[in-house]
């Protein structure tokens, strides 16, 4: 056998931490502490003393250190400057290529005639057709159909679905996709998503982009499968620790699951940020008439992903910014971000023009509101009804057109006053300080107001709940 | 060759790269990290993935793993790395995907996941360094922690109300999703060549496509055990390695297996798994049904699980639809799986259904009493009670107003020998009783419905007209 000549050891001193795992390593006796600290490190690095050296490699396999014992090249040993990274290591500490955007395409899609489709069902289409390949999920009613239309769907089209040990590590998996450029979604409902805003926190500090689908239901606690909207302070104002925030879209019908879910995955890449669209439980269950868009989308790889291949090498995600100015840096760039996401702001306004009672609902609730403008207006009343549909940013601007002449604002909800709290917020942080006092209709627990509630609350202005 | 060409030619990430932080890494003297990551770093090199590679950090002194290779980095939050690295795994299937943790991060905070992703064995590498101690956050008890050995969480040492340490290599090795399972040290020469090749080897297999291997790496933390570099060697020699014996624990030969498609865009495969048409419904309203409601009708089934109550108010929303008319259905069940109750609210309108409950229908479809008790009593004035004669033998006593129409529906599908078509007699009944849509409108819901089960269709065909038969027999 030939024998291969092997490079023998060198050492910069300062970057030895004299550990000693090489005095050992070496058969040969020629590695000896030395008996002087390092100026540059405070610390007492080894000594070589190649004369009896094989070359065995040894010592090289026992240092920790990438920069420490390493092999000598012919006329490297000596002549080095520590001032001159550039000269000692090379111009560039990588050769990773500079990545570009592959952007989306936009492909054409036949017209077909409406589909009849549970709000699950049609969020799920809607994330198909906006081009996600990757849902991650842990059953939890009443949002687990769009989790398994997904487990039925995803394989017939070379996607990925996994059933996840926890909400924890459904985020999580998210996280690695989003990591990788892709678009990826889950489907969640309220006990599932306080589980999940951990990872929420990490996606909103590490920049990636997701969509969490959240039906809610009853709380607190375990609470119960029926219809709730008590996560709107926890998706607006709660995402996990830190400076978080994310777009929150408040779908009313089945169809609106559908567009607002492929809204949902546009604006997550175009901010990088994760998007919560918020159902309520009725509205993830309810059939009704859902139209397919024209056109779906097929997703390209952004420039910023870490996809494991030679053009993303060079990028990280990641959340920590260990020094203060740079997370501070970091957390002025992420607020300045969310003042951008203002331009989102997005609302429905009913009959409001000439209103003198605003209704001001989201989600099913918005649907009864509207059927009790109808009928209130058939008995003469002027009754109109603002729909936020993005609870944050919340309309603020739109709010304020719509409750120009209003003399009376009800606030319909299915919760103790969180939609309330939004609106109050909203308009104080405009500087609206004068505005009608704001009369409710709250349930709670899975029980929606009813058409009878407002009417009751409109015209007698009794306490429905008290 | 000892620098890896993975680690990167200057540390720019490690606080900037300024002064020796360029070429130095962040661990203490004597800290096992440095070692793994270099033999990581060449087999990354030998296998030639340098491009493919992504490193997922965790939380833990590792946390700054990106600092140093020159691969796709990804940082994790605590204990979530291996469902991190699954998420890019799947994302692209060709990435060569590591996640790389300490004790406290992979066998307490992220057990679950931990377990969880080895189980599911997708081909993906974990590298566990295992020194028995918690080190970013300063000294405190890890999972790993041996009885008697003092933290500053246990400091009177590691005792029974502490629990035992946790043998991660053993417990993976245990479980069917991995292949390749092996605990090595790194206290001396022999075994840090033993390290390195099981690094190798981990990263290989995942190469091929194989599958799950994780090495638990023994390793030293001098500062946190509060010795010098050599004797905390010595200690892992003598005192953790007769606690966590060192060697292969499982290593399975399994052909390359995991292979992915790219994912499909094409359009047409979407709209046909969406059963999505674009043939236009034939329709047969001549306009809306305001002999019931001027635009907005409100209807409820009832039953229990089993009735069909769902399938028949899926097929009126459908109906309702396809005559070009919006419609909504909301199930609502009991918690039973089955038998429970099982009711439907559902409303047709010419525009658009505003408030999609039914608090009080026009008409009900009752399919026993129970549900003919409790919401016979909320049917409006002048609206249409249909229910099973065949088990509810005496109906309630109902405003005058309210039309009554005892349908045996138990008894017509059991005659016609399938109990389960009992939901489309009671369709049937509904036409008949209400005229709500042309009796081709809910014919063709049903047939649709049935396209994929064609020989169903007479059967349903003929419990349907039996449906209507029943309730012009009642005019008569």
């Amino acid at each position: 056998m030939a024998l291969k000549e092997r490079p023998k050891p060198y050492l910069l001193p300062e970057y030895c931490k004299g550990c000693g795992r090489c005095l050992d390593a070496c058969a040969k006796d020629c590695i000896h502490l030395s008996d002087q600290i390092n100026p540059l490190t405070g610390l007492v690095p080894v000594e070589l003393d190649l004369t009896n050296c094989n070359a065995c490699g040894l010592c090289m396999d026992a240092c920790p250190e990438p920069y420490g014992l390493r092999p000598a090249h012919e006329g490297e040993i000596q002549d080095f400057e520590l001032e001159d990274p550039a000269k000692l290591f090379g111009v560039k500490p990588s050769d990773a290529p500079e990545p570009v955007d592959m952007p989306s395409e936009v492909l054409p899609l036949p017209r077909t005639e409406p589909l009849v489709i549970k709000g699950t069902y049609a969020s799920a289409l809607g994330a198909l057709l906006a081009g996600c390949r990757h849902v991650y999920g842990y059953p939890i009613t009443p949002s687990t159909e769009g989790a398994e239309l997904m487990a039925k769907f995803l394989p017939k089209l070379d996607g990925t679905f996994i059933q996840a040990v926890s909400e924890v590590a459904t985020v999580n998996m998210m996280y690695g996709t989003a990591g990788a450029g892709l678009p990826t979604m889950t489907f969640t409902s309220s006990p599932g998503f306080s589980l999940m805003l951990e990872g929420v926190s990490y996606m909103i500090g590490a920049e990636l982009p997701g969509v969490f689908v959240n039906v809610m239901r009853g709380g607190p606690g375990l609470g119960n499968i029926a219809p709730e909207q008590a996560d709107i302070k926890l998706a607006c104002h709660g995402l996990g620790h830190g400076n978080t925030r994310a777009l929150v879209l408040a779908p009313a019908t089945p169809q609106e699951m559908l567009d607002l879910t492929m809204l949902a995955f546009e604006l997550s890449f175009k901010y990088r940020n994760p998007v919560i669209l918020l159902g309520d439980g009725y509205l993830g269950q309810m059939t009704g008439k859902v139209q397919l868009p024209d056109t779906m989308i097929k997703p390209g790889i952004p420039k910023w992903a870490v996809y494991g291949d030679a053009m993303h090498r060079k990028n990280v995600i990641t959340s920590i910014f260990l020094t203060e100015s740079d997370l501070e840096a970091h957390n002025v760039h992420l607020n300045a971000k969310y003042e951008a996401m203002q331009v989102e702001a997005r609302a429905e306004s009913f009959l409001c023009e000439d209103a003198e009672v605003v209704l001001i609902a989201c989600n099913t609730p918005a649907r009864t509101a509207k059927g009790a403008v109808q009928e209130l207006r058939h008995q003469g009343v002027k009754a109109g009804l603002f729909r936020p549909i993005t609870l944050w940013p919340f309309p603020v601007e739109e709010l304020k057109a719509a409750i120009h002449g209003a003399q009376r604002l009800v606030v319909v909800e299915a919760s103790a006053g969180q939609l309330e709290d939004e609106i109050r917020l909203a308009l104080s942080k405009a500087g609206v300080h004068q505005f009608p006092e704001i009369e409710s209709v709250r349930r709670m627990g899975g029980v929606l107001p009813q058409q009878s509630e407002i009417m009751t609350r409109v015209l007698g202005r009794k306490e429905v709940l008290a | 060759m000892s620098k890896a060409s993975v680690f990167y030619d200057k540390f720019e990430r490690h606080s900037h790269g300024e002064g020796l932080k360029g070429h130095a890494t962040h661990y203490c003297p004597g800290c096992g990290h440095g070692l793994a990551h270099k033999y990581l770093a060449e087999a990354i090199d030998e296998l030639g993935i340098q491009d493919r590679t992504v490193a997922v950090s965790p939380v833990g002194c590792s946390v700054f793993l990106y600092y140093y290779f020159d691969v796709g980095n990804t940082q994790a939050a605590h204990g979530r790395a291996p469902v991190v690295a699954l998420g890019h795994k799947f994302a692209n299937p060709e990435s060569i995907v590591v996640s790389y943790q300490g004790d406290g991060d992979l066998a307490s905070i992220g057990l679950a996941e931990t377990v969880a992703t080895a189980q599911l064995g997708a081909p993906i590498t974990v590298i566990f360094i295992n020194n028995a101690i918690y080190g970013m956050t300063g000294g405190q008890m890890a999972p790993t922690t041996l009885m008697g050995q003092t933290s500053s969480t246990s400091p009177a040492g590691r005792n029974e109300y502490n629990g035992q340490p946790l043998k991660m290599a053993e417990l993976i090795a245990g479980l069917d999703g991995p292949i390749y399972v092996e605990r090595v040290a790194l206290y001396d020469a022999k075994q840090r060549i033993k390290a390195k090749k099981a690094i190798h080897k981990a990263m290989k297999l995942q190469v091929e496509g194989r599958g799950y291997s994780f090495i638990e790496v023994l390793a030293e933390c001098p500062t946190h055990l509060k010795m010098n570099p050599e004797d905390t060697e010595k200690w892992v020699k003598e005192c953790m390695e007769p606690v966590y014996p060192l060697g292969v624990k499982k290593d399975l030969t399994v052909d390359p297996w995991f292979k992915r498609n790219t994912p499909c865009f094409k359009g047409e495969k979407i709209l046909s798994l969406a059963g999505a048409t674009s043939e236009h419904p034939e329709r047969f309203c001549k306009g809306f049904p305001t002999h019931l409601a001027p635009n907005d009708i409100s209807l409820k089934l009832a039953g229990s699980g089993g009735d069909g109550a769902q399938t028949a108010a899926m097929l009126i929303a459908r109906a309702a639809i396809s005559e070009g008319f919006d419609a909504t259905h909301i199930p609502s069940y009991g918690p039973e799986s089955r038998g429970g109750t099982s009711y439907a609210d559902v409303h047709v309108a010419e525009d658009e259904v505003l408030n999609p409950g039914s608090p009080d229908p026009q008409v009900l479809i009752a399919f026993n009493a129970p549900s003919l008790a409790k919401f016979g009593p909320t049917v409006r004035k002048g609206g249409f009670v249909i229910y099973d004669s065949s088990v509810v033998t005496e109906a309630p006593a109902l405003d005058p107003s309210i039309k009554m129409f005892p349908v045996p529906f138990t008894g017509i599908a059991t005659d016609l020998g399938k109990a389960v078509v009992k939901n489309i007699v009671a369709l049937g009944a509904l036409q008949a009783a209400t005229n709500i849509f042309p009796k081709d409108t809910l014919l063709g819901a049903i047939r649709t419905a049935l396209k994929d089960k064609c020989a169903l269709i007479p059967l349903n065909e003929e419990a349907f007209a039996w449906g209507i038969k029943s309730v012009e027999a009642l005019d008569k």
